[in-house]
């Protein structure tokens, strides 16, 4: 039995109590579905694979000095030692890390000439290796050949005349083909160097977790003769952790270099997207400390209206109230607050998104948020009042003949 | 008078401890969260250097792409300037003190074979860096002009590198092999760790100062490698390391010192004269666009204080305002249920003022409370972005006195903002109507 | 109609047992008007309370209008106050946020009655106590005199067999009493059974019978015509 209107008539008259619940309600349901919406977000964000067998690689650096030490020499002895350790699926040389927060990046144009627009890609320099070590396939066109492979000095500039691309790059330089047509098309480096796409494979992610092209990335097909080098190597599963100790050990084998920096692309991931685990754990606890506030706001100031109107209640029971409807006034009461609230906190919810859309990158809400939003504070209210409401219900009929 | 309302407000707490609870811990959840997120972006945006902050200045110039600007958004020079351009300029000597610097990296072997040699990151500078930026020393100094165009290999160490290789002792006059050369240690930094690291926000503007500072101009002849950013909008003429210093590529940062509004616009003129003049030589292909930025509007223009930082804040306050809400609910429904005391209060003479400062010092107390019990919650938020976050925020999160001072003043404020339209509703309370029975 | 056979009722607290009823019998017939008095802690309001069904009792039958009440549930009890007793209290419980139409609306809602039949009934019931042309008004915007018409009008709403009345008159002065039991007359004239509680001599007389009420016993019933009779 639903008394909207008395209920409605009689909020109206102690307007500010309800009034406060229902902006309270509004405020913490615009912080909460915003919240929730980023938390989404945000893990939608730390989910994207960067194509690489990420549980099985590591990486380490090796730092040679003195005018002595032979570059060339080493990183072929490394990696061929490294190769032949058991477990290791492959190893290779590599300048960056995918998703690692550092590398370079260069422009890739299908017209010669600086008046023509690049579009940015992650550099991979690496040997045939890469594609197995890396955990590529490839969907089209040829691997690197050994022969295929260069030197490049310490202040190096030119480029090989060979490239492999991700699928999506491919799509960007080439939107009107499919990505295998793309193979055997000459793209530009530096505005003017050709490049003959020979391969094009599946996922390669940048380095930079936060780029607006994390999905562009390039091959190409160099070793590097720099003091400062990295290696990056792929375990069969379950080996990773010993291999990183052995693989160490063997490089600090060599004295005349520094060996550091070893970490596993877990880590790495870890730590890319540690921005986004720490937003989403503050932003649950946010959500979990506002609910509460809320609620015990509510019941809170239910307790009290419960509290003041005890002799109502009494007088309510005493012209044939069941206890049934005692509790439903007090659900309504309360629904009919929440209600008023969900509205005022739609429009709130949609001012605050376009406040975060405007100022942070933050991206728009989906409506469907927003009525979710709606349903659960309602909820939430409904819980909340159950207890106080469920108070009221044991008040005495016999309340009513009782002069206060 | 004041100290009866203060006891009787902690009579009327213990009464109602359940409301009064609620109320302390909402108001202390509300000022725990604001703090956290105000202090964070009040390190974030903190004035590193505020006694110089108005006179030092970050120098861009537009030397880019004359088919893209750098920054496509803002229209903003390059961040950073060429070998070319920061020599140039720097050996001008235009501005009251100027510094020119990069970052860079090496080996350190040190003498004792018990020490591992490790690798350290270098900060390439002129000798005003000292003075410009007002490094304090432990041992030593750092160095003069003549040393930087004389190509001395001088080193200055921070105290975490001292203490490394030299146990902390006093090492000025002694040599460390830094980069395969020898270098002598002319001075040690006491700690030194300013937040923003303002000097260069564009490799991470809350991480640690480099390990150890060397002469700039020993990058060309000892090949330092370029760390931290390099953006190039054309590829070096031919390869080599003489080819990339000659190039368009940017790596290099100068800050100048400019007393005052004259200082400024002679050199913003220098600026402009320079420009015109590389352009005669075929560079500088863009428009004039040429910026001197103080420490602060720097700081703002490289966006320092994080998106996440900000809008963290921005919910933290409404979260407040929740808070608050409840508070003001939750006040209103204990004076109103002490209706009859207030009555009685009133039939026997407290004036509307009495019953008002009452119950106003009533809600400071429990605003206070919240307060106290805020900051504590706000250590421990402090605590947990610590935790969360990692080295990266390890400058970001003291809770110093001014920010402790702050958010006790703001939960006093806004409890009493809270406070008052329940306490407006008490003092109206008609005498005569509660002493009828109901 | 009603029939309380040794009805008794014990209040316990860790300390003391106290018998508010004890071997209570008292049967009103159809038609009635029956007043009872007796002095304070005599267990009056006890009687009403239980005869209201507010409260329940500890041994003892209790029958209303032929139904044995003794072991109803909170519901099924809830429902026959609703259908067959109306309620007057002395300090006229009105609910103070409503107005007088959705006051007396409050036990036809409870009732389940649709929304014409209600405005009906409420026009109706305020009719008769003179008040229909306030409707929209507050309880608090009324005077005491005026507020007990309207807590009449919200008993009688829903047509019962009985009403049942505290001290109905309790808070009021002589002639507003007056016109009060003038309007209760009237009403036990249309056939409703009514059981008032006061502790007004004068008030009780008015009534067909009174009924004495001493710890927590019937002790004395007096037809009201034998006792003019002999004060005659």
């Amino acid at each position: 039995m639903l008394e909207l209107g008395p209920i409605f008539r009689a909020l109206l008259r102690n307007k500010i109590g309800a009034i406060l619940i229902a902006v309270q309600i509004a405020f913490t349901m615009a912080i909460i579905v915003n919240a929730v919406f980023i938390i989404y977000d945000r893990s939608q964000q730390t989910k994207r694979p960067s194509g690489i067998d990420e549980a099985n690689t590591f990486f380490i650096s090796s730092s040679g000095f003195g005018d002595d030490f032979d570059i060339k020499g080493t990183i072929t002895q490394d990696l061929e030692a490294i190769r032949a350790l058991p477990g290791v699926i492959d190893a290779i040389q590599i300048n960056a890390i995918p998703i690692s927060g550092s590398g370079s990046s260069m422009g890739l144009q299908t017209k010669p000439g600086a008046e023509h627009d690049g579009t940015g890609v992650a550099v991979y320099m690496v040997d045939e290796h890469g594609i197995k070590a890396l955990d590529l396939e490839l969907i089209a066109g040829e691997n690197f050949a050994k022969s295929d492979i260069r030197w490049r000095g310490p202040a190096g500039s030119k480029w090989p005349a060979k490239v492999i691309v991700t699928e999506a790059m491919a799509k960007r330089l080439f939107p009107d083909l499919s990505y295998s047509e793309a193979v055997g098309k000459t793209v530009y480096i530096n505005d003017v160097e050709p490049m003959i796409i020979t391969g094009i494979i599946d996922k390669l992610q940048a380095p930079w977790v936060g780029w607006d092209n994390l999905d562009n990335a390039m091959l190409s097909p160099e070793k590097m003769e720099f003091q400062s080098t990295r290696y990056l190597i792929r375990t069969v599963p379950g080996m990773r952790d010993q291999l990183m100790k052995t693989v160490e050990e063997l490089l600090a084998e060599n004295k005349s270099r520094v060996v550091d920096g070893m970490r596993s692309i877990d880590y790495v991931r870890e730590r890319s997207y540690r921005g986004n685990t720490a937003m989403i754990k503050i932003l649950t606890t946010v959500i979990v400390t506002l609910t509460i506030v809320t609620s015990l706001g509510i019941v809170g100031l239910a307790s009290f209206s419960v509290n003041r109107r005890k002799k109502q209640i009494g007088i309510r029971r005493a012209l044939g109230a069941t206890k049934a409807d005692i509790l439903s006034y007090f659900m309504v009461e309360n629904f009919l607050i929440s209600a008023s609230g969900v509205v005022l906190g739609a429009v709130l919810t949609v001012a605050l998104n376009m406040l975060l859309v405007s100022a942070l990158s933050i991206p728009p809400l989906d409506w469907f948020y927003i009525l979710a939003g709606m349903l659960v504070l309602c909820l939430v209210g409904q819980a909340a009042v159950f207890g106080p409401a469920k108070k009221a219900t044991e008040i005495a009929p016999a309340t009513a003949t009782r002069t206060v | 008078m004041f100290g009866y309302y203060v006891k009787l407000a902690f009579k009327s707490i213990k009464k109602n401890p359940l409301l009064s609870f609620l109320m302390v811990f909402a108001i202390a959840l509300g000022i725990g969260a604001s703090m956290t997120t105000i202090t964070v972006n009040y390190l974030m945006s903190a004035n590193p250097i505020p006694d110089k902050s108005e006179q030092l200045f970050y120098v861009q110039v537009d030397s880019w792409d004359p088919h893209n600007a750098f920054n496509d958004e803002s229209g903003d020079p390059p961040n950073q300037l060429t070998w070319t351009d920061a020599n140039n300029l720097f050996d001008a000597q235009k501005a009251v003190k100027q510094v020119l610097m990069a970052k860079s990296g090496g080996i350190v072997v040190p003498e004792d074979k018990n020490i591992n040699p490790f690798e350290v990151q270098i900060r390439l500078s002129t000798a005003d860096f000292f003075p410009m930026f007002d490094t304090p020393f432990l041992f030593g100094s750092g160095w003069d002009m003549a040393v930087d165009s004389k190509l001395e290999q001088v080193v200055v160490l921070t105290k975490k590198i001292n203490d490394k290789i030299f146990g902390g002792e006093n090492s000025v006059g002694r040599n460390i092999t830094l980069a395969g050369q020898n270098f002598k240690v002319v001075g040690v930094l006491d700690s030194w760790e300013p937040v923003p690291k303002f000097y260069d926000v564009n490799n991470g503007a809350f991480d640690e100062v480099e390990d150890v500072f060397v002469p700039f101009k020993l990058k060309e002849t000892l090949e330092l490698p370029s760390w931290g950013n390099v953006n190039c909008w054309k590829s070096p003429d031919s390869e080599g390391f003489k080819a990339f210093l000659r190039s368009e590529c940017i790596n290099f940062q100068m800050w100048v010192q400019l007393d005052n509004q004259e200082q400024q616009s002679d050199y913003l003129m220098f600026l402009d004269n320079y420009v015109s003049e590389q352009k005669s030589l075929g560079r500088f292909p863009r428009p004039m666009n040429n910026k001197v930025s103080d420490v602060m509007t720097w700081m703002e223009n490289q966006q320092v204080v994080e998106d996440d930082a900000k809008m963290m804040m921005w919910m933290s306050f409404m979260f407040l305002i929740v808070c608050l809400l409840n508070t003001v609910g939750l006040l209103l429904a204990k004076f109103i249920g002490k209706s009859s005391e207030i009555g009685l209060r009133r039939a026997i003479g407290a004036s509307k003022g009495q019953v008002f400062q009452q119950h106003i010092i009533e809600s400071a107390t429990i605003g206070l409370l919240g307060g106290i019990a805020g900051l504590l919650l706000a250590l421990l938020g402090l605590k947990g972005i610590e935790s969360l976050y990692g080295d990266f925020v390890k400058n970001l999160i003291s809770l110093d006195f001014t920010m402790a001072a702050t958010g006790l003043l703001i939960a006093l404020l806004s409890s009493v903002l809270a406070g008052l339209y329940p306490t407006w509703r008490a003092c109206n309370i008609q005498p005569a109507t509660q002493l009828k029975s109901q | 109609m009603l029939t309380m056979t040794n009805v008794k009722k014990v209040f316990r607290t860790d300390l003391v047992e106290t018998h508010a009823l004890r071997d209570f019998n008292l049967q009103v017939d159809e038609g009635e008007f029956v007043a009872v008095t007796g002095p304070s802690g005599s267990g009056k309001t006890t009687f009403l309370n239980i005869a209201g069904m507010l409260e329940t009792f500890n041994e003892g039958t209790y029958q209303l209008d032929g139904e044995d009440v003794s072991h109803l549930n909170d519901n099924q009890r809830s429902k026959l106050r609703n259908e067959k007793i109306g309620f007057i209290f002395q300090s006229y419980n009105l609910i103070p946020d409503l107005s007088l139409f959705d006051n007396v609306d409050v036990p036809l809602r409870y009732r389940g009655f649709d929304a014409k039949e209600r405005k009906k009934r409420i026009e109706e019931s305020l009719d008769i106590v003179g008040l229909a042309n306030r409707m929209k008004h507050l309880p608090s915007q009324l005077s005491g005199g005026q507020q007990q018409r309207v807590a009449i009008a919200r008993a009688l709403a829903g047509n019962p067999r009985f009403l049942l009345a505290d001290e109905p008159t309790g808070n009021l002065d002589s002639a507003m009493a007056q016109s009060v039991m003038e309007l209760l007359k009237e009403i036990n004239k249309k056939g409703t059974t009514i059981v008032m509680v006061t502790h007004d001599p004068q008030l009780a007389t008015q009534a067909t019978r009174n009924i004495f009420v001493k710890d927590g016993q019937v002790s004395e019933i007096n037809d009201v015509v034998a006792m003019h009779v002999a004060n005659g």
